[in-house]
């Protein structure tokens, strides 16, 4: 097997890649200069060693406690809880949330024998017991695992007395109802807020 | 020639994402038996799934494909009834997992199952409407059993052929099927001890029409009694446990 053979096998193994696409980047990577190359080569090598999980948030990080987790400017009061660290990411773009973050490392998943004991929820009941807490958010993804995981987490910190909210479900921003699938209409329905409340 | 088209109701049993925005589903049809198929761009098509591929949903399913045994192309999933009294309760949520599990378990691909899938659709509704999510399990277990042809003898011992009236107590045993009664075996020979209340119930349970099975409640020695015979059955006849019956206990140790 050729090197590019090689180049073109690894790289259909990334998610998305197919080996169509595999081969095109490739050959754009044969026509770059060396330069670029070896960088992306030299990245690439060092994400293992230089990249880790915060212990705190388990979010990944370069230094231990992450930078939000250390982040004094940060509302401590509030914690996100989400699936997996790139969650953290999207909702950091939003640029509306200020508070901490815990990824739990997935969704308890009963089909697929993923319990509440798999996931990072014992690490998070102790952060919001040691905590001063005023609000747990549970931004688990809105499906039924992560609904089933954000009832889980309700149930679990009821009686500290801490609230848990979840992300409302709704219509997109710019959409047209007449294009709105029922259940997310009904939630809309249901979650709908009283004008001048925001 | 063109890929022949077919329309049917189904239950979704369970999915997993395939490639960028792909997912390989496993439904249960009224007419099909069970059927896996690809959903290309379910993961962001809203249009022609709206959110109907979600474990448990009753969905209108068209499908098409070129050979029975193949894998279906979806083309388009309607939702019948989502279950948002299911999804907003966490106990009846696990009941529900543990249910679609067990019918996974039961069934297999391209065997037309009218009685299982009335079932199904029988005790999510059930589930939906209020009933007891335990009961709803045990009754449901029990009525799968049968459906499936390994209703196991709990109204007479299997040596003795004598009723439950004229016994005292009970075991039961997973390899025979059934149940033995004291009279036959002091000792308990591997049998689970069960009382002959518990029977009684569980036998009223598998007879009583769906709509009437909200009244059979059973008491907190029958549920335990219940959980243990049938669940060693299962186990039994599976030769493993259901992934989901794990997760269940870790949660219902905390609700």
């Amino acid at each position: 097997m050729t090197t590019l053979d090689m180049l073109i096998k690894s790289l259909s193994r990334l998610p998305g890649v197919g080996a169509k696409s595999a081969a095109r980047i490739a050959y754009h990577l044969i026509q770059s200069d060396g330069e670029f190359n070896r960088k992306l080569a030299v990245q690439i090598a060092e994400l293992q060693d230089r990249v880790f999980n915060c212990s705190i948030c388990g979010s990944y990080t370069e230094t231990d406690p992450c930078p939000i987790c250390t982040d004094s400017s940060r509302d401590t009061s509030l914690i996100c809880v989400v699936e997996h660290p790139q969650d953290i990411l999207t909702i950091e773009s939003s640029g509306s949330y200020f508070g901490l973050f815990h990824v739990l490392g997935g969704a308890i998943s009963p089909l697929d024998g993923i319990g509440p004991e798999q996931l990072a929820i014992g690490s998070l009941i102790r952060r919001i017991k040691d905590g001063h807490f005023s609000e747990v958010i549970a931004a688990t993804n809105p499906t039924e695992e992560g609904d089933t995981t954000a009832l889980y987490l309700a149930r679990l910190l009821k009686e500290t007395g801490i609230p848990v909210s979840r992300l409302a479900s709704g219509l997109p921003i710019g959409g047209d109802l007449e294009y709105a699938d029922r259940i997310t209409l009904a939630r809309s329905m249901r979650g709908r807020i009283r004008l001048g409340s925001f | 020639m063109k890929t022949p088209s077919f329309k049917t109701q189904a239950f979704v049993l369970r999915f997993i994402n395939y490639g960028e925005s792909d997912r390989i589903v496993t439904f249960f049809t009224s007419e099909f038996g069970k059927l896996r198929g690809i959903a290309k761009g379910a993961r962001r098509s809203r249009k022609r799934f709206s959110n109907a591929i979600e474990p448990f949903s009753h969905s209108s399913l068209l499908f098409s494909r070129k050979r029975e045994s193949g894998l279906a192309l979806i083309e388009n999933c309607d939702i019948i009834n989502h279950y948002p009294a299911i999804r907003t309760d966490l106990r009846k949520t696990m009941a529900a997992s543990y249910l679609i599990d067990l019918t996974d378990h039961f069934t297999i691909e391209s065997k037309k199952s009218s009685g299982i899938f009335q079932l199904l659709d029988d005790f999510l509704a059930l589930l939906e409407r209020g009933n007891g999510p335990e009961e709803t399990v045990r009754f449901f277990e029990l009525r799968l059993l049968m459906l499936s042809g390994y209703e196991p003898t709990l109204e007479k011992c299997f040596i003795c052929n004598r009723s439950l009236d004229e016994i005292p107590a009970a075991f039961f045993d997973a390899k025979r099927g059934g149940i033995r009664c004291s009279l036959c075996g002091r000792d308990n020979q591997g049998g689970i001890p069960v009382s002959t209340g518990t029977l009684k119930t569980l036998l009223m349970g598998k007879q009583i029409e769906t709509n009437r099975i909200h009244r059979l409640v059973l008491s907190g020695n029958a549920l335990r009694e219940s959980r243990e015979i049938l669940r060693h059955f299962i186990h039994h006849i599976l030769g493993k446990e259901p992934k989901s019956l794990q997760v269940l206990d870790e949660i219902g140790r905390i609700v």
